[in-house]
């Protein structure tokens, strides 16, 4: 229960520290994002409202008489609420509304490829270890090259290739828009169809982490005395290999699953960009390019909640696979 | 001393130290080498041989020519040029960030680890808050609100340095925990040491390994994070990168126009930087921890025929080892085991008594055949005699007889069962797949009672069946150990320093157990040990080994008696008997011999 | 004359169990006088609180409460700042406690030049001389060059450096080869000897104890639970829990014996009244 206690402690201070980082950054930045704002706003001919105001001022600072502990619990109370303040860039909307547009596709396609990427890159690397000096030895050195790789140029070159030149796969976008969006078969296959090229990539470059780290892992484990135990118990090999050696040496992937998400997210960012994928990490780009720092700010946030969500999950289910969490003290 | 002690000679002193942290030559580590040092070479050198990159020419996107090795842009510019001066950017990146990052790290991980309490606990937390916060969006957030004209080459090596410290501050941490409750920690600040000197004398070169492969993965992660913001339009303004390239690239849209010669040198170069870093981090985790290196290529495990087995005289005999001779196939081939006969009667409690290193471990091993290489066994066999009939030739085996004969027919017990026991799986799941792979035919319910029986044999409660091994005591593990031993009732269970990590109370329990299963089931054991007084007291016949050799091999009360061969009396006067003489042990000086200890003060009388 | 006073010390580490913070005496209330020329054993299992008294006495813990009080030749107690210059402490094991990294001559220069000696070469090799080491051929070397029974040499060597006149051995030779054991207990009874030392030395091992020192203290859970002179606490041990450690040694005399010991005897024993020779 102790264990538990102290992760879900831990998330609570990381999402606070989160959350007061997005207050502080754009007030302690130069210039008048504010300004910036409300000028694009009346461009598009929307009504400044002092409600609007009041948001963005909440989250992005200004020159009021308010003081900055005031400001700061309103921003929370705002934040809770899930007030977001509204989206230049795709006015009227609010921002929440955006995001809430957008999340879906990026939680899937970031889902499904680093779970794809994970369970890859375990698996390979328990072959890798336990069969240390044969010919899997190279795949050892060939997916740090791919790791190693940018991102984007990476998924510029499939593009280029896979799409442009021999036309296996779409060159952009999150499902055919002739299709109207909807839970049926013909747009979730188009879905899959569109989203196999942008998970593709995010599994070509991350797989090589997930593989050296167990692979390394597995090589640790496979010279520890419970191993020696097993062969002398007459096991076969795959069970050895499996339930005593993976087993164990499978904990530090997972414990140090936080650092790779990072990785994987901060990827997944670019990735979006450049199969113009109706996600999130396009959302932030498109923030970014027309100075929409409400939208760039809420993204950042669902985007950190979303991490440290993930994260959490796998720390609860660490506390499953490793019995020695479980005991208190 | 002689008069030459004048003269000082010294042998050669420092280098050694540091010679041990440098990595181990590898082609691994000759590939990374070289190809981080061309792209070096390109970066520091190369703009100083190009022309200007940005001269604009009217020739846009011609392909690779002898003019320009790489073609030109859009605008006509020198591909090569832009591609040095872009090099030299990254590079730059790459190492303020690195510098800046293992910095940070050295000082949130090493400090506070070395600290300890608040400070810590405070600093771990502040890493690992920034470790889940993601680091790009943050960059992207951050570079967002910095107006172009005011992000430098600076303003994005702190903010990639500022997100990307934390995950080395964790490895850092973690290693300077480890580090500081060495005993050379306690010792250094025993004979007065500074905290400061401790942390930077005794503790910082030990973790030089560590902090280079941290910043060599700065390096990585900085080029990585600087070519996508540029790339995202967010890069350093008025520098040229190789992301920035990337970017005007894209932008003018290379890859659209086919002019790959543009758009795939830049990412080319950072992934090929990034390989041979990656390749150097690999030769650095290989100091770090040794067991990662690169193993010969294996030979498919042959089934070594290297001598007929010994078929049996006496039904008495359960096993037999003939001249088995064991060599670890290293540069300069060790015999660690020479030619070494012995006979184990059923029943009977055989001890293999040695020190470290003189091959008894490797002999019951070998035994088993669970030798790894580069463990070989040259000549010599080993039979087993069923007491069904039947002579089993143990290193003819295939490996499915083999798994079928081991645990079946003999059992081991390892030392420290602190690790000998799976620590994540429960020890009812221990026992039970030694039945599910055996004894395929047992029902859960016949298993259960069987795994059940044999905890009660050696007195250990029913209940720890579904305990982890971590919640049972050092004695209680053993215990388990043994009762897995038992669960297939073998003939000859191997034993290798049962009781050694345990306090001498606990040790007797053991023993005690030992003695009585069995009396009681009457297999015989092979007991491998340093302790001679305990064997002496415990086996019915004693082999001592030295040097890998069986020197003396007798039954106890002989060895006891009338000891042969010089070193069993060495061993024997090792250990001073507890309420008797004190054998070679001689308070009043360093040599054997007992000196006449009249005149001495009283305070040395206690030993009389 | 330098002599070390522990009077009554008591030692708590405090354990987290569940949420809250509990108290565990790993010492309770242990008192002795290291005297020169002669040494002092603390006898106990592991967890009896043996190694802990000695971290405490090197400085390396703070006793919870109790003092350690040394007095120089001159009868004045020694100052704090002076301390380390007359006690220091020999580890359990010599793999651990030097630093792979840097070479023996450093090992043994630094803690002379603290210490306000000459600090040269040609000391460090005297030195080493004193611990019966080819010092010429040593000190330049690198711990991992030198066997076990020459690292605990050169850690015995590395003690006696600041001319310390009371030295805490803990386990000395628990992790050393059997057949060097000896050698290495000989050399410190030597220096002993040479030096006029006050040597408490901790073990596990009753018959070593009994040889090497003067007085017993065996210890359980913490607590001193018999103490004397060496010949008597072995030969003749009084209280319930020493005759049950004295009767798990191995002893190539009793075969076929039948020594069973149940832990809740030992519980038993452990909290029967202390008993005191003296």
């Amino acid at each position: 229960m102790r264990y538990y206690a102290r992760k879900f402690g831990f998330y609570l201070v990381a999402l606070w520290a989160a959350l007061t980082l997005n207050f502080f950054i754009p007030r302690l930045m130069p210039g008048n994002p504010v300004d910036i704002l409300m000028a694009k706003l009346a461009q598009r001919g929307g009504t400044v409202d002092p409600s609007a105001r009041r948001a963005y001022e909440l989250m992005l600072g200004t020159n009021s008489s308010e003081s900055l502990f005031q400001q700061y619990i309103s921003y929370l109370g705002n934040m809770f609420r899930g007030d977001l303040g509204i989206s230049v860039s795709a006015f009227p909307a609010p921002v929440s509304e955006v995001i809430a547009g957008a999340l879906p596709w990026t939680l899937m396609l970031v889902g499904i490829a680093t779970f794809l990427s994970f369970a890859f890159g375990i698996i390979l690397g328990t072959f890798v270890g336990w069969r240390r000096g044969t010919w899997l030895d190279s795949l050892v050195p060939a997916t740090t090259v791919l790791s190693a790789v940018p991102y984007f140029w990476l998924a510029l070159l499939l593009v280029a290739v896979l799409s442009s030149a021999w036309g296996w796969f779409p060159l952009q976008g999150g499902y055919d828009i002739l299709l109207s969006p909807g839970w049926n078969g013909e747009f979730i296959g188009s879905a899959i169809y569109y989203g196999t090229l942008p998970a593709l990539t995010i599994v070509i470059s991350s797989v090589g982490g997930w593989l050296l780290g167990m692979r390394n892992m597995m090589v640790s484990a496979t010279s520890e005395d419970y191993v020696l135990t097993a062969q002398a118990k007459g096991l076969r090999d795959s069970r050895i290999m499996i339930k005593y050696a993976a087993r164990n040496a499978v904990l530090p992937s997972v414990a140090g699953f936080a650092i790779s998400l990072g990785f994987v997210v901060s990827g997944a960012v670019i990735t979006e960009q450049v199969f113009s994928y109706p996600g999130i990490g396009s959302k932030l780009l498109q923030a970014v390019q027309n100075n929409d720092y409400a939208l760039m700010q809420g993204v950042f946030l669902v985007i950190t909640v979303a991490v440290l969500g993930a994260n959490l999950v796998v720390d609860l289910l660490y506390a499953v696979i490793d019995p020695r969490t479980r005991v208190s003290g | 001393m002689t008069n030459l002690s004048a003269v000082t000679v010294e042998p050669p002193r420092g280098r050694a130290g540091w010679r041990s942290m440098l990595p181990r030559w590898s082609p691994k580590l000759g590939v990374g080498l070289a190809l981080v040092g061309l792209i070096t070479f390109i970066g520091v050198i190369g703009p100083l041989l190009v022309g200007d990159p940005n001269t604009i020419r009217d020739i846009s996107l011609t392909p690779p020519s002898g003019d320009f090795w790489l073609g030109t842009t859009w605008t006509g510019q020198d591909v090569v040029a832009q591609l040095a001066h872009a090099t030299r950017g990254s590079l730059y990146i790459g190492l303020m960030v690195g510098v800046m990052a293992t910095v940070l790290s050295a000082l949130f991980g090493i400090v506070g680890a070395y600290i300890g309490g608040y400070v810590d606990e405070g600093f771990n937390l502040f890493s690992n808050v920034m470790l889940v916060i993601p680091g790009l969006p943050l960059v992207i957030v951050i570079s967002a609100f910095v107006p172009a004209d005011q992000r430098g080459m600076w303003t994005i090596a702190v903010v990639l340095a500022i997100t990307g410290w934390a995950a080395s501050a964790r490895v850092l941490r973690a290693q300077t925990l480890s580090l500081r409750n060495r005993d050379y920690v306690a010792a250094a600040r025993v004979s007065g040491e500074k905290p400061w000197r401790v942390i930077t004398v005794e503790i910082l070169p030990n973790l030089l390994p560590l902090l280079a492969s941290q910043f060599v993965f700065s390096v990585i992660y900085a080029i990585l994070s600087e070519a996508g913001l540029s790339f995202l339009g967010l890069g350093a303004s008025n520098s040229s990168t190789l992301g920035t390239m990337l970017y005007y690239a894209q932008n003018s849209f290379a890859l659209q126009r086919e002019a790959w010669w543009w758009f795939v040198p830049p990412g080319l170069i950072i992934a090929l930087f990034g390989c041979g870093l990656a390749l150097v981090n690999f030769s650095i985790d290989e100091i770090i921890n040794p067991k990662l290196r690169d193993i010969p290529r294996r030979r498919k495990a042959e089934v070594s025929k290297v001598a007929e087995p010994v078929s049996r005289t006496d039904d008495d005999v359960v096993l037999t080892v003939n001249n088995l001779s064991v060599v670890y196939q290293v540069e300069t081939p060790v015999h660690a085991v020479k030619d070494v006969s012995i006979t184990l009667r059923r029943g009977e409690i055989l001890g293999l008594a040695g020190e470290s290193g003189c091959g008894k471990t490797t002999l019951a091993y070998a035994i088993n055949r669970l030798h790894r290489p580069p463990a070989e066994v040259t000549t010599g066999s080993v039979t087993f005699h069923d007491r069904e009939g039947g002579d089993i030739d143990v290193l003819a085996l295939t490996p499915g007889e083999l798994r079928a004969f081991r645990w079946s027919k003999l059992s081991m017990v390892f030392q420290g069962a602190m690790n000998a026991l799976n620590p994540v799986i429960t020890v009812r799941a221990q026992l039970d797949d030694v039945l599910t792979t055996h004894r395929p035919e047992m029902t859960k319910a016949q298993r259960k009672a069987k795994c059940e029986e044999v905890l009660k044999l050696v007195g250990v409660d029913v209940r720890r069946l579904s305990s982890f091994p971590h919640e049972l005591s050092g004695g209680m593990r053993q215990r388990v150990m043994i009762a897995m031993a038992l669960l297939l009732d073998p003939q000859v269970m191997i034993m290798d320093e049962p009781t050694t990590a345990l306090d001498v109370v606990v040790q007797r329990g053991i023993l005690r157990e030992i003695l009585r299963l069995r009396d009681e089931i009457g297999f015989a054991v092979l007991f491998i040990t340093h302790d001679l007084p305990l064997l002496l007291e415990l086996a019915d016949r004693i082999a001592v080994m030295k040097e890998g050799e069986v020197v003396e091999y007798a039954t106890a009360q002989d060895m006891y008696e009338q000891p042969a061969h010089p070193y069993t009396r060495q061993l024997l006067d090792s250990f001073p008997s507890l309420t008797g003489e004190r054998g070679a042990f001689v308070r009043s000086g360093e040599q054997m011999t007992p000196v006449d200890r009249s005149g001495e003060p009283t305070a040395f009388g206690g030993v009389r | 004359m330098t002599t070390l006073e522990a009077s009554e010390l008591v030692k708590d580490f405090h354990v987290r169990v569940g949420l809250r913070r509990v108290k565990l005496r790993a010492v309770d209330n242990v008192s002795f006088t290291l005297t020169p020329g002669r040494t002092v054993a603390l006898v106990g299992e592991s967890g009896s609180g043996k190694s802990t008294i000695a971290r405490m006495i090197a400085r390396l813990e703070k006793p919870s409460s109790g003092a350690i009080t040394v007095t120089g030749p001159d009868g004045q107690r020694v100052a704090d700042r002076r301390y380390r210059d007359n006690v220091q402490m020999v580890f359990q094991d010599p793999f651990a406690s030097l630093n792979p990294f840097h070479t023996i001559e450093h090992h043994l220069a630094r803690p002379l030049k603290l210490h306000g000696k000459p600090h040269g070469w040609n000391d460090v090799v005297q030195l080493l001389e004193r611990v019966s080491l080819p010092g010429r051929d040593i000190a330049g070397r690198r711990p991992h060059e030198l066997s076990g029974g020459q690292r605990q040499r050169v850690a015995i060597a590395r003690a006696l450096a600041p001319g310390a006149k009371v030295v805490v051995a803990d386990e000395p030779v628990s992790m050393l080869d059997v057949s060097i054991r000896l050698g290495v207990l000989n050399l410190m009874a030597r220096l002993q000897r040479e030096e006029n030392l006050a040597v408490l030395y901790i073990t596990h091992d009753l018959a070593t104890a009994r040889h090497f020192s003067d007085d017993i203290l065996v210890l359980y859970k913490g607590r001193v639970v018999e103490r004397g002179p060496a010949d008597d606490v072995i030969l003749n041990p009084q209280h319930p829990y020493t005759r049950i450690l004295a009767s798990a040694a191995p002893n190539p005399e009793a075969r076929g014996r039948a020594v069973d010991i149940d832990p809740a005897d030992v519980e038993k024993a452990g909290a029967a009244a202390a008993y005191d020779w003296v």
